[in-house]
């Protein structure tokens, strides 16, 4: 089963607009939107020396972590998460079955607002991927299928010739 | 670490099956989740965190109840970790407090790489938490041997258990259940051995 629909570059576009806009107004640091799996499908913002694979792939883990506590407590479902820092806080947004929007934000700013303007962001991806698999509903991507992260079989040095 | 309670009377214990990515490592867990002949409350619930296709995003874990040692709940946790190169920070938090490891080795001869560079990772992981495979027992498990392109088992033992001290290493069909308790009985029965010896020097 994939994770994502296939998308073209004019999703990409929209999303990255979206996110844009949202770092912007919201004044998070860095917005990330992740597949199922944590894989980095697109972000915006300021990473500066931030390891957002990793950031991606914990972002999943905790996600899903919760979502299993959620169950043996007997509830439906998580949509949100936080992760109140000193310095930075992060809130992760669920976008349906499709992945998380995963937001980096200064403490300062309080996660009602950050929350209030993500939850218009899912909304807009969400729409935008649904979309994405009406026009191709067979069809799909799983990035974890592709093992992005690990580049050792892209290319491989030819053997020398006599 | 071992975590020994003398007041509830319960030993806990952690085994952490690490290997290549689509391995066979989750096949092991679910193996003995379905066919482990113990009392129905000394099986816990295989609780897995994947994702949509299945390959695991967090880990599995597995909870296993006996009194093997008389007067004592010996309590086994059975992890595996993901194998995706992305997933290496997550692999370093399953293997805290390790107390056991099973390498689930992949035979086919095209993942030879895969196992080594998983198994040179495992020993990179655990130098991070201070620890190493001289003091962890480990096992290693030849899985996937069903498979027409599976290598011998010489060569799997020639890369990877090639150090000073060899390890008991098991062939495995995990998915068809070969193996797989052949390997968890090995594992288990090492980590209560050092137990035991530890006890008895500290006795001392």
């Amino acid at each position: 089963m994939f994770t994502l629909p296939l998308l073209i570059s004019e999703d990409i576009d929209v999303m990255d607009a979206a996110l844009g806009d949202f770092v912007a107004v919201s004044g998070s640091r860095l917005a990330l939107f992740i597949d199922g799996g944590g894989f980095i499908v697109t972000k915006q913002g300021d990473a500066g020396e931030m390891d957002t694979a990793t950031l991606g792939a914990l972002a999943a883990n905790s996600f899903a972590a919760t979502q299993a506590i959620s169950k043996i407590i007997e509830d439906q479902s998580v949509t949100s998460l936080y992760q109140e820092g000193n310095e930075n806080s992060l809130l992760i947004l669920s976008v349906g079955d499709f992945g998380f929007l995963a937001v980096v934000f200064p403490a300062e700013i309080g996660v009602g607002s950050v929350k209030y303007y993500g939850q218009e962001v899912v909304t807009h991806i969400s729409r935008q991927l649904t979309a994405a698999r009406a026009r191709s509903p067979e069809d799909g991507l799983d990035l974890s299928v592709l093992n992005i992260a690990d580049a050792t079989p892209l290319f491989r040095r030819r053997a020398a010739t006599p | 670490m071992a975590l020994i309670n003398q007041a509830t009377k319960e030993i806990q214990l952690k085994i952490v099956y690490y290997g290549p990515p689509q391995g066979g490592k989750t096949s092991n867990l679910e193996k003995v989740h379905a066919e482990v002949e113990v009392a129905p409350d000394s099986r816990g619930k295989l609780t897995s965190l994947a994702t949509n296709s299945d390959r695991t995003l967090f880990f599995d874990f597995l909870p296993l109840e006996t009194t093997v040692i008389r007067g004592f709940k010996t309590k086994f946790q059975l992890f595996t970790v993901p194998g995706q190169v992305i997933y290496n920070t997550t692999r370093q938090l399953v293997l805290r407090g390790v107390d056991g490891l099973v390498f689930v080795a992949d035979s086919q001869y095209e993942k030879m790489e895969e196992n080594v560079q998983t198994f040179a990772n495992m020993i990179q992981n655990l130098e991070t938490l201070n620890q190493s495979l001289d003091n962890i027992p480990y096992v290693l498990q030849y899985n996937k041997r069903d498979l027409p392109n599976a290598a011998p088992v010489d060569y799997l033992e020639y890369l990877l258990n090639n150090r000073d001290t060899q390890v008991p290493s098991f062939a495995s069909s995990a998915i068809k259940g070969d193996g797989v308790f052949e390997t968890l009985n090995m594992i288990t029965r090492m980590l209560l051995h050092k137990l035991l010896t530890e006890s008895g020097r500290k006795a001392a």
